[in-house]
């Protein structure tokens, strides 16, 4: 029996490896993401109510929409879900990777796992999009609106802001260097299905994206790429991000020793879930707010 | 046979002592355990009405934004539409329309209103920092502020710019 949206925000974790490596970005957007964790701590910060009363009422319309499995809200807390274990599968792959890299007597690793880098793109473009179909299962909007999730995004704030940040530091700057975007562009052009259908952070979740076949997905990844590339962009330029200063400030909240520094975006992916975390911190906000304005 | 005695004694005590310890360690149920188990499981009702108004019609009778605010559309789902007012880049409050067919406890609380806003019962809810109205009966035009900068008096304010004659002639 999957565990209840009260349950999954109560037990949300205080302190731990996720937890630090977030409080590591705040020098990206300072002051914007605290890690609100309970379910009645959650109604009470968003509604500004402490009246009991109240938020049992809140809650109870809140975990009521959310068990509505019509209404997109569990399969917006799948995605995010199910997006972490792909990452995690493909964190440990790069690690072998790596491994088989700096051992001959291992070099076959580097053969039968994927190249790290073209797992990397992969991994950082389906979390995109499933940034974007998750927004759309919550919030509505028809899940094929790229234009309107550019709409929203530049309204992103909170935890929602937070996962954008990691995921341009965490699975775009830390593992494919200041040249990211121009890299998964390039990378995402020259892209065969085949090749997409191999990556376990799509295989995960491909039913849930647009376009038909793989082609078709392919298409709609790519595209959704490209329309965010523009907002990533000036995301990394107005804050002079660099690989160097993300690690750097990681290094002040997580002990990373030298020879992690060249695989750390697998271990981040190995050793996180970033994007569930905050993830289910969004879905509560809204789940919230939309019970607190029904009552 | 006072050893035996000492033993039958003991069973009672130890069975005493492990209730005890049981029952302190045994977890209260959520005060959510109820309405969870009456909303999961095959037969558990539905969230939202079968007839409820689709949320992109109410996008419409929704006010602009104006001297200073920003007003961005944030949910669109069946039966309930919200937009959020900001100031400066700040969210100060929310703007919402929902059909209270879903939930008719909430049309059934503005039978206490005791003020009108265009003919509309209007309902301020202090504690939930939100003020709202009931249009034919049905449909919930709320807002609710998100920073002590935005008082009761904006709340009053910003309901009046939602075009609720519009939202009255909706069936």
């Amino acid at each position: 029996m999957s565990k209840s949206i009260f349950e999954l925000v109560d037990e949300l974790p205080t302190g731990g490896l996720t937890v630090m490596s977030l409080n590591a970005l705040d020098f990206v957007i300072p002051g914007q993401w605290q890690n609100i964790v309970g379910f009645d701590k959650t109604i009470e910060l968003v509604t500004g109510t402490d009246d009991p009363d109240y938020i049992q009422a809140i809650g109870e319309r809140a975990v009521a929409l959310y068990n509505d499995k019509s209404e997109g809200y569990q399969t917006a807390m799948w995605l995010y879900n199910t997006v972490d274990s792909g990452s995690r599968l493909l964190g440990a792959a790069a690690i072998a990777n790596k491994v088989g890299q700096n051992f001959s007597m291992l070099g076959f690793l580097g053969n039968i796992t994927p190249k790290a880098e073209t797992a990397q793109t992969i991994d950082l473009s389906v979390k995109l999009v499933a940034e974007i179909v998750a927004f759309c299962q919550i919030n509505g909007i028809p899940g094929d609106s790229v234009g309107d999730f550019l709409a929203a995004l530049g309204d992103y704030g909170g935890e929602s802001l937070m996962r954008m940040a990691a995921l341009v530091c965490f699975d775009g700057l830390i593992p494919l260097g200041p040249d990211f975007i121009g890299m998964v562009a390039d990378k995402m052009g020259g892209m065969s299905p085949k090749e997409l259908e191999g990556n376990q952070t799509f295989k995960g979740i491909k039913d849930q994206i647009p376009g038909g076949d793989t082609g078709g997905k392919l298409g709609f990844i790519t595209e959704s790429f490209g329309s965010v590339s523009g907002w990533m962009s000036d995301f990394v330029s107005s804050r002079g991000l660099t690989p160097q200063k993300v690690v750097g400030n990681l290094r002040n909240f997580v002990e990373i020793t030298d020879d992690k520094l060249d695989y750390l975006g697998a271990f981040l992916d190995v050793s996180t879930n970033y994007y569930s975390h905050t993830g289910t911190q969004t879905l509560a906000r809204r789940l919230i707010e939309r019970a607190a304005a029904e009552m | 046979m006072i050893v035996s005695n000492w033993r039958k004694a003991l069973l009672p005590i130890l069975l005493s002592v492990v209730l005890l310890f049981s029952a302190c360690s045994s977890k209260e149920p959520s005060k959510y355990a109820q309405v969870q188990k009456d909303t999961t499981g095959r037969n558990a009702p539905v969230a939202v009405a079968k007839n409820a108004e689709a949320g992109g019609d109410f996008n419409k009778f929704f006010p602009e934004g104006s001297a200073g605010y920003a007003r961005v559309f944030s949910q669109e789902k069946k039966g309930f539409a919200e937009a959020k007012l900001n100031k400066d880049g700040k969210n100060v409050a929310v703007l919402s329309i929902s059909d209270t067919s879903s939930l008719p406890a909430t049309a059934k609380k503005y039978e206490k209103s005791i003020s009108k806003l265009n003919n509309y019962p209007l309902l301020d809810e202090p504690a939930l920092k939100s003020t709202g109205v009931l249009v034919n009966n049905r449909f919930q035009v709320k807002v609710a502020s998100r920073d002590a900068s935005f008082t009761a008096e904006d709340r009053q304010l910003w309901l009046q710019k939602f075009n609720l004659g519009g939202l009255s002639t909706l069936k």
